[in-house]
């Protein structure tokens, strides 16, 4: 008897049963819905909007006409706020959280309160947080403009950005400039900062925005480790064999696993991305074009995971190999100041550049056609190391 | 004459520097079951890897079904059923939902999943996950899948491995049944028994090698040695006389013991399988 059968039967078949055992994976079903979630509410509780006014605490004697003109030039821009303080000791504590620094409604008084100390909340005031602190020694004046050196401490909260605490030096070195007329006496180390990408200095956006690559490459993760189980799994109890004996070949299996993947990972990278607000009428068709390219990228590296995982352990373990050095990049737009130059070399930077070019600065095509190309050339790596990789597991079996 | 269903031709196959097929040769026809009866490690397995396209041989050539293997035809493989020695099936699927996966990928529509499960005694099991089967139930489940499209030619890697003696001949009948519909079935296993009841022809196999392959009847009446054991009364005691019937003597010999004694029991006895087998290889079956 012989019976005709199409290779898109076969691989719809195959697909069809991936999905079956997918939805009777407890495991993965789990972490999928849980991931879902989780990642949506994490987007939402993150901060929506840029803190853009720094507030500056100074403690200083002997410069007060110098910080007057300070003050003044302080209150025209926006954007910093200076905020003197009698004591450098009073200082380091309100920018090391010990004291909290509070300013009446009109900016009239201020209050120093200890909260560990049971103080009450002053009426009437609002709380100022001083994220940056400079302390300056006394007789620095006198000391700057006979050209002694002197150390003025800076101040800061492990959560400034490395771009702030960079332009306080650069602060610091401008005062002693103004008075000492020419050379730079201040001992502060010379601090170089690597901006990525387009320099978008001034043109901040909120961690929550910054968030977004990162969310869809979270999503694209626990979906790399499922699939990742679910080959191993084929691979290892050698149900692969009994298909291959079949009608069916290698290449449709291959087939239906690509597709499978790119599915999931796809639908799910999108109840992400349209739960946290990316798509607009006009970015959607590139967000698609981004997030397809992502799913094929991250189908590939589970390929490889599940054909080199033997159990649940090891398909974790070869899964967190690949998957960090993939998720640098979007740690990196949520981190400015901590990557270096070489994550551009990584397979997801282009990615992740074009997701936050186009939600968060509505870039179009032009502006990110180069990124997008090159994810592109390394889908076409990691896809076909994968194909490559499984294939070779598969008929070795 | 009927062209052979399987036909294979000083097929040879080594893993490394392992050689575990040596060079075979065989045919089966068509409503033909060929019981390939050896020891572990013997090459059974990997004799029937080669002919399902699991692993290309390295000499020699095969043909099932006219087609020669090594063409991975789909054609082909859509007429034959493996039964595999590992229990490779979808645990987390039902015994319904395995079976209707494999069908639709031989192309079949409405396929009667529940008909296979019945002969095989899993009928009412068959919307439980197969998790949660015993080992004996996934062995039958392993067979009922071989079946899922009507197979021209099966390949039943040690079908009955783990059954229960009851369950063992309702699954012997069901093999039966197959090659009555037409079936060129070759089976491995290294029951002696087993290959006796339901080979049509045995081939014995030992170290990658055929050493003896024709009837059951046919290799006992050549090889095997039958003899009368005849148990008779002496004085207060009870003595036992064996007499050998494949000898000129034999006749004279028989009336001679017969005659001299009140007669308890005769029986006798028949060469099994597995004297034959130790016979030629100076080795038992198991071990
Ligand atoms: N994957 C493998 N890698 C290396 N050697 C193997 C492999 N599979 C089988 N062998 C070797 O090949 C020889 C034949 O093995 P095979 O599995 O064909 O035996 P068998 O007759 O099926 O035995 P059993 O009755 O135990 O199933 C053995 O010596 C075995 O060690
Ligand atoms: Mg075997």
């Amino acid at each position: 008897m012989s019976r005709t059968v199409s290779r898109a039967a076969i691989v719809s078949a195959i697909v069809k049963k991936d999905l079956v055992e997918f939805s009777r994976d407890t495991l993965y079903l789990f972490l999928s819905i849980l991931g879902l979630v989780l990642f949506i509410t994490f987007f939402w509780i993150a901060p929506s909007t840029v803190n853009e006014t720094l507030t500056l605490g100074v403690h200083q004697t002997g410069m007060n006409a110098l910080f007057d003109q300070f003050q003044e030039g302080a209150d025209a821009s926006e954007g910093l706020k200076l905020v003197q303080f009698a004591s450098e000791e009073e200082l380091k504590k309100v920018v090391a959280g010990d004291l909290e620094y509070w300013e009446s409604k009109d900016g009239a008084q201020t209050f120093l309160r200890d909260k560990a100390a049971g103080d009450e909340k002053p009426k009437d005031a609002k709380k100022v947080d001083v994220a940056i602190g400079i302390g300056f020694p006394a007789g620095f004046l006198e000391k700057t403009a006979a050209k002694e050196r002197t150390t003025v401490t800076v101040y800061s909260d492990a959560g400034v950005p490395s771009e702030i605490q960079g332009a306080m030096t650069s602060f610091v070195r401008e005062i002693a400039y103004t008075i000492a007329g020419d050379a730079i006496p201040v001992t502060e180390p010379a601090q170089e900062n690597i901006i990525l990408g387009t320099d978008r200095a001034g043109d901040q956006i909120s961690i929550r925005e910054k968030m977004r690559p990162m969310l869809a490459l979270f999503v694209l993760m626990v979906e790399v480790l499922s699939m990742a189980s679910l080959v191993s799994s084929e691979v290892m109890n050698r149900t692969v064999t009994a298909v291959l004996v079949s009608p069916a070949r290698a290449g449709d299996f291959l087939m239906a696993k690509t597709i499978y993947g790119t599915m999931l990972a796809m639908s799910q990278a999108m109840i992400v991305l349209i739960a946290i607000g990316a798509f607009t009428t006009t970015n959607w068709w590139l967000l698609l074009l981004t997030m397809l390219v992502g799913s094929v990228m991250f189908t590939g590296v589970a390929m490889i995971v599940g054909a080199a995982g033997k159990d649940f352990l090891g398909t974790l373990f070869y899964g967190v190999l690949f998957l960090v050095p993939l998720m640098i990049p979007a740690f990196a737009i949520l981190l400015p100041g901590t990557a270096s130059a070489w994550i551009r070399f990584l397979p997801t930077y282009g990615m992740t550049q074009v997701l936050t070019g186009v939600t968060a600065y509505g870039l179009g095509w032009a502006d990110v056609w180069q990124n997008l190309l090159a994810a592109t050339a390394w889908v076409v790596v990691i896809y076909l190391a994968g194909l490559f990789t499984l294939k070779r597991k598969v008929e070795s079996l | 004459m009927t062209e052979a269903a399987i036909k294979v031709e000083d097929i040879t196959y080594a893993y490394g520097d392992l050689l575990a097929v040596k060079g075979i040769s065989f045919e089966v026809q068509p409503g033909e079951i060929l019981g390939f009866l050896g020891p572990n490690g013997a090459g059974k397995s990997t004799t029937i890897k080669m002919l399902t396209g699991q692993v290309a041989p390295k000499g020699g050539r095969a043909q099932i079904l006219g087609a020669d293997i090594t063409l991975d035809d789909p054609d082909i493989q859509a007429r034959i059923g493996v039964c595999f020695e590992e229990k490779n099936l979808y645990l987390a699927m039902s015994a319904k939902e395995n079976l209707d996966f494999f069908a639709s990928l031989y192309g079949i529509k409405d396929p009667d999943s529940l008909e296979i499960l019945r002969r095989v005694g899993l009928a009412d099991r068959a919307k439980d996950r197969v998790k949660t089967y015993s080992k004996g139930m996934r062995q039958r489940m392993m067979i009922s899948r071989a079946f899922i499209n009507k197979p021209d030619v099966l390949f039943l890697d040690e079908p009955t491995d783990g059954l229960d003696p009851v369950t063992s001949a309702s699954i012997r009948a069901t093999i039966k049944e197959e090659a009555a519909r037409g079936a060129a079935v070759l089976l491995t296993t290294h029951d002696m028994f087993e290959a006796d009841e339901l080979s049509d022809r045995v081939a014995f196999i030992n170290d990658g090698v055929i050493v003896a392959i024709d009837t059951p009847e046919n290799l006992k009446l050549k090889y095997g040695k039958r003899s009368v054991k005849i148990r008779l009364r002496n004085g207060s005691g009870v003595r036992e006389e064996t007499v050998a019937l494949d000898t000129p003597q034999s006749g004279e010999l028989l009336k001679e013991v017969v005659g001299s004694g009140e007669v308890l029991t005769i029986h006798t006895e028949e060469a099994t399988l597995e004297d034959i087998f130790i016979q030629m290889t100076g080795r038992g079956l198991v071990g």
